[in-house]
Protein backbone atom coordinates (compact mmCIF):
# COMPACT_ATOMS: atom_id res chain seq x y z
CA UNK A 1 0.00 0.00 0.00
CA UNK A 2 1.48 3.54 -0.64
CA UNK A 3 2.25 5.96 2.12
CA UNK A 4 2.33 9.52 2.24
CA UNK A 5 6.07 8.76 2.20
CA UNK A 6 5.48 8.28 -1.67
CA UNK A 7 4.23 11.84 -2.56
CA UNK A 8 6.97 14.06 -2.75
CA UNK A 9 6.85 17.78 -0.77
CA UNK A 10 5.06 19.42 -4.42
CA UNK A 11 2.69 16.70 -4.91
CA UNK A 12 1.81 16.79 -0.97
CA UNK A 13 1.36 20.22 -1.05
CA UNK A 14 -0.84 19.98 -4.34
CA UNK A 15 -3.22 17.43 -2.88
CA UNK A 16 -3.66 19.18 0.70
CA UNK A 17 -4.57 21.94 -1.26
CA UNK A 18 -7.29 20.29 -3.75
CA UNK A 19 -9.54 17.62 -2.82
CA UNK A 20 -7.79 16.71 0.03
CA UNK A 21 -5.46 14.04 1.33
CA UNK A 22 -7.14 11.24 2.17
CA UNK A 23 -4.86 8.85 4.73
CA UNK A 24 -5.70 6.56 7.19
CA UNK A 25 -4.85 6.60 11.05
CA UNK A 26 -5.35 3.44 12.38
CA UNK A 27 -9.11 2.57 12.63
CA UNK A 28 -9.93 6.14 11.13
CA UNK A 29 -9.34 7.53 7.55
CA UNK A 30 -8.66 10.97 7.22
CA UNK A 31 -9.63 13.84 4.56
CA UNK A 32 -6.89 16.59 5.25
CA UNK A 33 -7.04 20.12 3.39
CA UNK A 34 -4.86 22.87 3.94
CA UNK A 35 -2.92 25.11 1.93
CA UNK A 36 -0.79 26.23 5.03
CA UNK A 37 2.95 25.40 3.94
CA UNK A 38 3.50 24.37 8.06
CA UNK A 39 0.79 21.97 7.84
CA UNK A 40 2.30 20.32 4.66
CA UNK A 41 5.50 20.02 6.46
CA UNK A 42 4.31 18.23 9.00
CA UNK A 43 2.20 15.92 7.60
CA UNK A 44 5.16 15.24 5.57
CA UNK A 45 7.58 15.14 8.56
CA UNK A 46 5.36 13.18 10.99
CA UNK A 47 3.04 11.30 9.07
CA UNK A 48 5.14 9.75 6.33
CA UNK A 49 4.27 6.14 7.35
CA UNK A 50 0.46 5.97 7.30
CA UNK A 51 -1.25 4.76 4.20
CA UNK A 52 -2.45 6.98 2.08
CA UNK A 53 -6.37 6.49 0.65
CA UNK A 54 -8.11 6.93 -2.87
CA UNK A 55 -9.37 10.15 -2.99
CA UNK A 56 -12.96 8.80 -3.63
CA UNK A 57 -12.72 6.92 -0.23
CA UNK A 58 -14.83 6.97 2.64
CA UNK A 59 -13.77 9.61 5.48
CA UNK A 60 -14.41 9.41 8.90
CA UNK A 61 -13.12 12.71 9.37
CA UNK A 62 -13.16 15.70 7.02
CA UNK A 63 -10.89 18.87 8.58
CA UNK A 64 -9.93 21.59 6.55
CA UNK A 65 -7.50 23.92 8.35
CA UNK A 66 -7.50 27.36 6.60
CA UNK A 67 -6.58 31.33 6.82
CA UNK A 68 -9.49 33.27 7.41
CA UNK A 69 -10.38 36.28 4.96
CA UNK A 70 -9.90 39.77 5.99
CA UNK A 71 -7.39 41.80 7.76
CA UNK A 72 -6.46 38.80 9.64
CA UNK A 73 -4.36 37.64 6.69
CA UNK A 74 -2.17 40.42 7.05
CA UNK A 75 -2.14 41.34 11.00
CA UNK A 76 -1.52 38.38 13.50
CA UNK A 77 -2.47 35.83 11.29
CA UNK A 78 -4.89 33.72 12.22
CA UNK A 79 -5.62 29.38 10.99
CA UNK A 80 -9.08 28.05 11.85
CA UNK A 81 -9.91 24.52 11.82
CA UNK A 82 -12.98 23.45 10.11
CA UNK A 83 -14.61 19.52 10.57
CA UNK A 84 -17.31 19.02 7.81
CA UNK A 85 -16.88 22.40 6.78
CA UNK A 86 -18.21 23.79 10.21
CA UNK A 87 -15.81 25.92 12.09
CA UNK A 88 -16.20 24.35 15.94
CA UNK A 89 -13.29 26.28 17.94
CA UNK A 90 -11.55 29.66 18.10
CA UNK A 91 -8.83 30.41 15.13
CA UNK A 92 -5.32 30.31 16.37
CA UNK A 93 -2.35 32.01 15.51
CA UNK A 94 -1.22 30.45 12.05
CA UNK A 95 2.01 29.34 13.41
CA UNK A 96 0.11 26.83 15.27
CA UNK A 97 -1.67 25.18 12.20
CA UNK A 98 -0.22 22.05 12.56
CA UNK A 99 -0.84 21.40 16.29
CA UNK A 100 -4.62 22.55 15.39
CA UNK A 101 -4.56 19.36 13.10
CA UNK A 102 -3.33 17.26 15.98
CA UNK A 103 -5.52 18.59 18.34
CA UNK A 104 -8.39 18.56 16.09
CA UNK A 105 -8.20 14.90 15.22
CA UNK A 106 -7.95 14.15 18.72
CA UNK A 107 -11.22 16.05 19.18
CA UNK A 108 -12.39 14.03 16.68
CA UNK A 109 -11.87 10.44 18.00
CA UNK A 110 -12.66 11.46 21.64
CA UNK A 111 -15.89 12.85 20.56
CA UNK A 112 -17.14 10.44 18.06
CA UNK A 113 -15.64 7.32 18.60
CA UNK A 114 -17.94 5.99 21.21
CA UNK A 115 -17.59 1.98 20.05
CA UNK A 116 -14.45 2.48 22.48
CA UNK A 117 -14.33 3.32 25.62
CA UNK A 118 -11.81 6.36 25.05
CA UNK A 119 -9.56 6.95 28.00
CA UNK A 120 -7.41 9.81 28.19
CA UNK A 121 -3.53 7.84 28.63
CA UNK A 122 -1.09 6.78 26.49
CA UNK A 123 -0.73 3.34 25.85
CA UNK A 124 2.32 1.38 24.80
CA UNK A 125 2.46 -2.84 24.44
CA UNK A 126 5.60 -5.65 24.54
CA UNK A 127 5.37 -9.22 24.29
CA UNK A 128 1.78 -8.19 23.72
CA UNK A 129 0.82 -6.85 27.31
CA UNK A 130 0.20 -3.30 27.71
CA UNK A 131 0.64 -0.83 29.89
CA UNK A 132 -2.04 1.91 30.04
CA UNK A 133 -0.47 5.29 31.55
CA UNK A 134 -3.51 7.75 32.40
CA UNK A 135 -2.38 10.60 33.86
CA UNK A 136 -3.33 14.44 33.39
CA UNK A 137 -1.32 17.25 31.97
CA UNK A 138 1.96 17.51 33.20
CA UNK A 139 2.38 14.25 34.93
CA UNK A 140 5.09 13.47 32.70
CA UNK A 141 3.19 11.07 30.89
CA UNK A 142 3.92 11.70 27.19
CA UNK A 143 7.76 12.05 27.98
CA UNK A 144 7.57 8.86 29.68
CA UNK A 145 5.90 7.13 26.50
CA UNK A 146 8.14 8.44 24.22
CA UNK A 147 11.25 7.19 26.29
CA UNK A 148 9.54 4.13 26.09
CA UNK A 149 8.49 3.61 22.65
CA UNK A 150 11.68 5.49 21.19
CA UNK A 151 14.26 3.63 23.31
CA UNK A 152 12.24 1.23 25.66
CA UNK A 153 11.69 -1.47 22.64
CA UNK A 154 7.61 -0.85 23.48
CA UNK A 155 5.19 -0.22 20.40
CA UNK A 156 3.29 3.07 20.32
CA UNK A 157 -0.42 2.33 20.68
CA UNK A 158 -1.39 5.99 21.58
CA UNK A 159 0.49 8.91 23.68
CA UNK A 160 -3.18 10.46 24.27
CA UNK A 161 -6.21 8.02 23.64
CA UNK A 162 -6.64 4.78 24.99
CA UNK A 163 -9.46 2.94 22.57
CA UNK A 164 -11.13 -0.06 24.73
CA UNK A 165 -13.08 -1.70 22.71
CA UNK A 166 -16.45 -2.52 24.37
CA UNK A 167 -17.15 -6.10 22.51
CA UNK A 168 -14.25 -7.32 23.69
CA UNK A 169 -11.65 -5.31 26.01
CA UNK A 170 -9.03 -5.12 23.59
CA UNK A 171 -7.13 -2.54 23.24
CA UNK A 172 -6.93 -0.87 19.86
CA UNK A 173 -4.13 1.34 18.39
CA UNK A 174 -3.99 4.75 17.44
CA UNK A 175 -0.65 5.26 16.96
CA UNK A 176 -0.08 8.99 15.68
CA UNK A 177 2.73 11.83 16.78
CA UNK A 178 3.63 12.39 20.36
CA UNK A 179 2.80 15.61 21.67
CA UNK A 180 5.31 16.96 24.07
CA UNK A 181 5.30 20.32 26.11
CA UNK A 182 8.06 22.83 27.13
CA UNK A 183 10.81 21.16 29.27
CA UNK A 184 9.86 17.56 27.95
CA UNK A 185 10.88 18.43 24.20
CA UNK A 186 14.62 19.15 24.84
CA UNK A 187 14.57 15.76 27.31
CA UNK A 188 13.50 13.61 24.75
CA UNK A 189 15.39 15.08 21.83
CA UNK A 190 18.54 14.46 24.01
CA UNK A 191 17.63 10.93 25.71
CA UNK A 192 16.54 10.09 22.08
CA UNK A 193 19.19 11.40 20.05
CA UNK A 194 17.86 10.30 16.52
CA UNK A 195 14.08 11.58 17.62
CA UNK A 196 12.33 12.97 14.23
CA UNK A 197 10.44 16.46 15.80
CA UNK A 198 7.99 19.12 14.29
CA UNK A 199 9.30 22.45 14.70
CA UNK A 200 8.13 23.76 18.46
CA UNK A 201 5.89 26.17 18.69
CA UNK A 202 5.81 28.50 21.26
CA UNK A 203 2.97 30.56 23.09
CA UNK A 204 0.28 27.72 22.71
CA UNK A 205 -2.39 27.06 25.43
CA UNK A 206 0.01 24.26 25.96
CA UNK A 207 2.97 26.39 26.70
CA UNK A 208 5.79 25.56 23.78
CA UNK A 209 4.89 22.10 21.86
CA UNK A 210 6.42 19.50 19.71
CA UNK A 211 5.38 16.57 17.77
CA UNK A 212 7.43 13.22 17.84
CA UNK A 213 7.72 11.05 15.28
CA UNK A 214 5.32 7.81 15.99
CA UNK A 215 7.91 4.86 15.01
CA UNK A 216 7.14 3.24 11.94
CA UNK A 217 6.85 -0.41 13.00
CA UNK A 218 3.97 1.03 15.72
CA UNK A 219 2.67 2.52 12.62
CA UNK A 220 2.28 -0.74 10.30
CA UNK A 221 1.02 -2.66 13.51
CA UNK A 222 -1.54 -0.42 13.62
CA UNK A 223 -4.37 -3.04 13.38
CA UNK A 224 -2.68 -5.33 15.91
CA UNK A 225 -5.16 -5.51 19.05
CA UNK A 226 -3.27 -5.82 22.25
CA UNK A 227 -4.29 -6.91 26.17
CA UNK A 228 -4.18 -4.75 29.18
CA UNK A 229 -1.77 -6.34 31.91
CA UNK A 230 -0.98 -3.03 33.49
CA UNK A 231 -2.86 0.19 34.70
CA UNK A 232 0.42 2.71 35.97
CA UNK A 233 -0.27 6.36 37.07
CA UNK A 234 2.87 7.74 36.15
CA UNK A 235 3.99 11.10 38.09
CA UNK A 236 7.37 13.23 37.24
CA UNK A 237 8.82 14.51 39.81
CA UNK A 238 12.19 16.16 39.47
CA UNK A 239 15.10 13.72 41.34
CA UNK A 240 12.49 11.39 42.82
CA UNK A 241 13.58 8.05 42.86
CA UNK A 242 11.64 5.66 41.05
CA UNK A 243 8.80 4.65 43.48
CA UNK A 244 5.94 1.87 42.18
CA UNK A 245 2.86 1.60 45.30
CA UNK A 246 0.63 -0.95 44.26
CA UNK A 247 -3.22 0.17 43.74
CA UNK A 248 -6.68 -1.51 44.63
CA UNK A 249 -8.06 -2.81 41.47
CA UNK A 250 -11.14 -1.12 42.80
CA UNK A 251 -9.01 2.45 42.96
CA UNK A 252 -7.37 1.81 39.66
CA UNK A 253 -11.38 1.45 38.12
CA UNK A 254 -12.60 4.92 39.79
CA UNK A 255 -9.20 6.50 38.72
CA UNK A 256 -9.46 5.42 35.07
CA UNK A 257 -13.02 6.13 35.17
CA UNK A 258 -12.04 9.42 35.82
CA UNK A 259 -10.04 10.18 33.14
CA UNK A 260 -12.33 8.27 30.31
CA UNK A 261 -14.10 11.18 27.57
CA UNK A 262 -16.84 9.18 27.30
CA UNK A 263 -17.57 6.97 30.29
CA UNK A 264 -20.31 8.47 31.41
CA UNK A 265 -21.91 8.44 28.35
CA UNK A 266 -21.71 4.79 27.33
CA UNK A 267 -23.13 4.27 30.58
CA UNK A 268 -23.38 0.50 31.69
CA UNK A 269 -21.43 -0.77 28.74
CA UNK A 270 -18.41 1.80 29.44
CA UNK A 271 -18.83 0.07 33.37
CA UNK A 272 -18.80 -3.28 31.83
CA UNK A 273 -16.28 -2.29 29.31
CA UNK A 274 -13.61 -0.90 31.90
CA UNK A 275 -14.42 -3.65 33.95
CA UNK A 276 -13.13 -6.23 31.84
CA UNK A 277 -9.82 -4.11 31.47
CA UNK A 278 -9.28 -3.90 35.15
CA UNK A 279 -10.34 -7.41 35.75
CA UNK A 280 -7.02 -8.12 33.75
CA UNK A 281 -4.49 -5.16 34.93
CA UNK A 282 -2.34 -4.54 37.80
CA UNK A 283 -2.56 -0.73 39.19
CA UNK A 284 0.15 0.96 40.07
CA UNK A 285 1.42 4.55 41.14
CA UNK A 286 4.41 5.16 39.55
CA UNK A 287 6.82 8.18 40.36
CA UNK A 288 9.63 8.68 38.60
CA UNK A 289 12.58 11.64 38.53
CA UNK A 290 14.80 9.72 35.42
CA UNK A 291 13.40 8.21 32.68
CA UNK A 292 16.51 5.84 32.79
CA UNK A 293 15.07 4.46 36.10
CA UNK A 294 11.30 4.21 34.72
CA UNK A 295 12.44 2.10 31.68
CA UNK A 296 14.09 -0.50 33.40
CA UNK A 297 11.02 -0.77 36.06
CA UNK A 298 9.35 -1.38 33.04
CA UNK A 299 11.34 -3.98 31.27
CA UNK A 300 11.01 -5.61 35.05
CA UNK A 301 7.21 -5.69 34.67
CA UNK A 302 7.47 -7.14 31.51
CA UNK A 303 10.04 -9.83 32.23
CA UNK A 304 8.22 -10.43 35.23
CA UNK A 305 4.76 -11.45 32.85
CA UNK A 306 7.05 -13.18 30.71
CA UNK A 307 8.01 -15.31 33.17
CA UNK A 308 4.44 -15.83 34.83
CA UNK A 309 3.76 -16.80 31.27
CA UNK A 310 6.18 -19.40 30.83
CA UNK A 311 5.72 -20.74 34.22
CA UNK B 1 -33.04 0.84 46.59
CA UNK B 2 -34.81 3.41 44.41
CA UNK B 3 -37.37 2.26 42.29
CA UNK B 4 -36.29 1.25 38.51
CA UNK B 5 -32.89 0.72 39.88
CA UNK B 6 -30.90 -2.05 38.45
CA UNK B 7 -27.43 -1.26 40.15
CA UNK B 8 -24.50 -3.41 38.57
CA UNK B 9 -21.27 -4.21 40.93
CA UNK B 10 -17.41 -5.59 40.18
CA UNK B 11 -15.48 -6.82 42.88
CA UNK B 12 -11.42 -6.62 44.27
CA UNK B 13 -10.22 -7.86 47.39
CA UNK B 14 -13.33 -6.58 49.19
CA UNK B 15 -13.58 -3.26 47.65
CA UNK B 16 -16.49 -2.57 45.46
CA UNK B 17 -17.32 -0.49 42.29
CA UNK B 18 -20.97 0.07 41.57
CA UNK B 19 -22.53 1.40 38.78
CA UNK B 20 -26.24 2.91 39.61
CA UNK B 21 -27.74 2.86 36.03
CA UNK B 22 -30.29 5.55 37.87
CA UNK B 23 -27.73 8.42 37.66
CA UNK B 24 -25.22 7.18 35.80
CA UNK B 25 -22.41 7.24 38.33
CA UNK B 26 -19.84 5.33 39.50
CA UNK B 27 -19.39 4.69 43.31
CA UNK B 28 -16.69 2.71 45.26
CA UNK B 29 -18.02 1.33 47.95
CA UNK B 30 -16.80 -0.56 50.79
CA UNK B 31 -17.69 -4.69 52.07
CA UNK B 32 -20.45 -3.41 54.79
CA UNK B 33 -21.98 -0.96 52.86
CA UNK B 34 -21.92 -3.68 49.65
CA UNK B 35 -23.48 -5.80 52.40
CA UNK B 36 -26.23 -3.33 52.74
CA UNK B 37 -27.38 -2.10 49.55
CA UNK B 38 -27.35 -6.17 48.79
CA UNK B 39 -29.45 -6.70 51.68
CA UNK B 40 -31.96 -3.92 50.12
CA UNK B 41 -32.21 -5.17 47.21
CA UNK B 42 -33.63 -7.94 48.33
CA UNK B 43 -36.56 -6.07 49.78
CA UNK B 44 -37.27 -3.13 51.86
CA UNK B 45 -35.46 -3.58 55.12
CA UNK B 46 -35.58 -1.41 58.89
CA UNK B 47 -32.30 -0.43 60.49
CA UNK B 48 -32.67 -3.09 62.72
CA UNK B 49 -32.58 -6.11 59.64
CA UNK B 50 -29.68 -4.23 58.38
CA UNK B 51 -27.71 -4.00 61.61
CA UNK B 52 -28.80 -7.82 62.08
CA UNK B 53 -27.29 -8.37 58.25
CA UNK B 54 -23.87 -6.46 59.34
CA UNK B 55 -23.49 -8.17 62.94
CA UNK B 56 -24.18 -11.59 61.29
CA UNK B 57 -24.98 -13.18 64.10
CA UNK B 58 -21.28 -11.89 66.38
CA UNK B 59 -22.18 -11.52 70.26
CA UNK B 60 -20.35 -8.04 70.38
CA UNK B 61 -20.87 -5.95 73.47
CA UNK B 62 -23.21 -3.06 74.24
CA UNK B 63 -20.86 -0.29 72.81
CA UNK B 64 -19.57 -2.32 69.62
CA UNK B 65 -23.06 -2.60 68.71
CA UNK B 66 -23.82 0.91 69.47
CA UNK B 67 -20.58 2.17 67.12
CA UNK B 68 -21.77 0.09 64.16
CA UNK B 69 -25.21 1.68 64.56
CA UNK B 70 -24.15 5.28 64.37
CA UNK B 71 -21.79 3.97 61.51
CA UNK B 72 -24.74 2.16 59.76
CA UNK B 73 -26.55 5.67 59.84
CA UNK B 74 -23.76 7.36 58.25
CA UNK B 75 -23.78 4.50 55.66
CA UNK B 76 -27.24 5.41 54.90
CA UNK B 77 -27.22 8.88 54.37
CA UNK B 78 -24.04 8.19 52.07
CA UNK B 79 -26.17 5.78 50.07
CA UNK B 80 -29.14 8.02 49.96
CA UNK B 81 -27.06 10.92 49.19
CA UNK B 82 -25.53 8.60 46.25
CA UNK B 83 -29.02 7.91 45.46
CA UNK B 84 -28.32 4.24 45.35
CA UNK B 85 -31.41 4.06 48.01
CA UNK B 86 -34.82 5.41 49.47
CA UNK B 87 -35.78 6.12 52.61
CA UNK B 88 -39.17 4.75 52.47
CA UNK B 89 -42.31 5.85 54.40
CA UNK B 90 -43.02 4.97 57.87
Amino acid sequence: MLTVAALGPAELAARLAGDGLHLRTAGFSVCLRSRIDSVARGIGLLYADYPLLAADDFADFRLSLERPAGARRWFKPQVRLLYDGNSLFQPLPLAQAFPMFEWGLNWCVSSRANEYLIVHAAVVEKHGCAAILPAPPGSGKSTLCAALVGRGGWRLLSDELTLVRLADGALVPLPRPVSLKNGSIAVIRDYLGDAVLSPAVRDTVKGTVAHLKAPADSVARAAETARAAWLVFPQYRAGAAVRLDALSRAQSFMRVAGNSFNYSLLGRRGFDALGRVVDASAGYALEYGRLDDALALFERLAGQRLAERAA
Amino acid sequence: MSAGQLAASRHWDGEFVVYNNLSGDTHLLGADAMLVLHRLQQGEADTAALLAALHEGADAPAAARAALAAELEAMLDDLRRLALIDAAPC
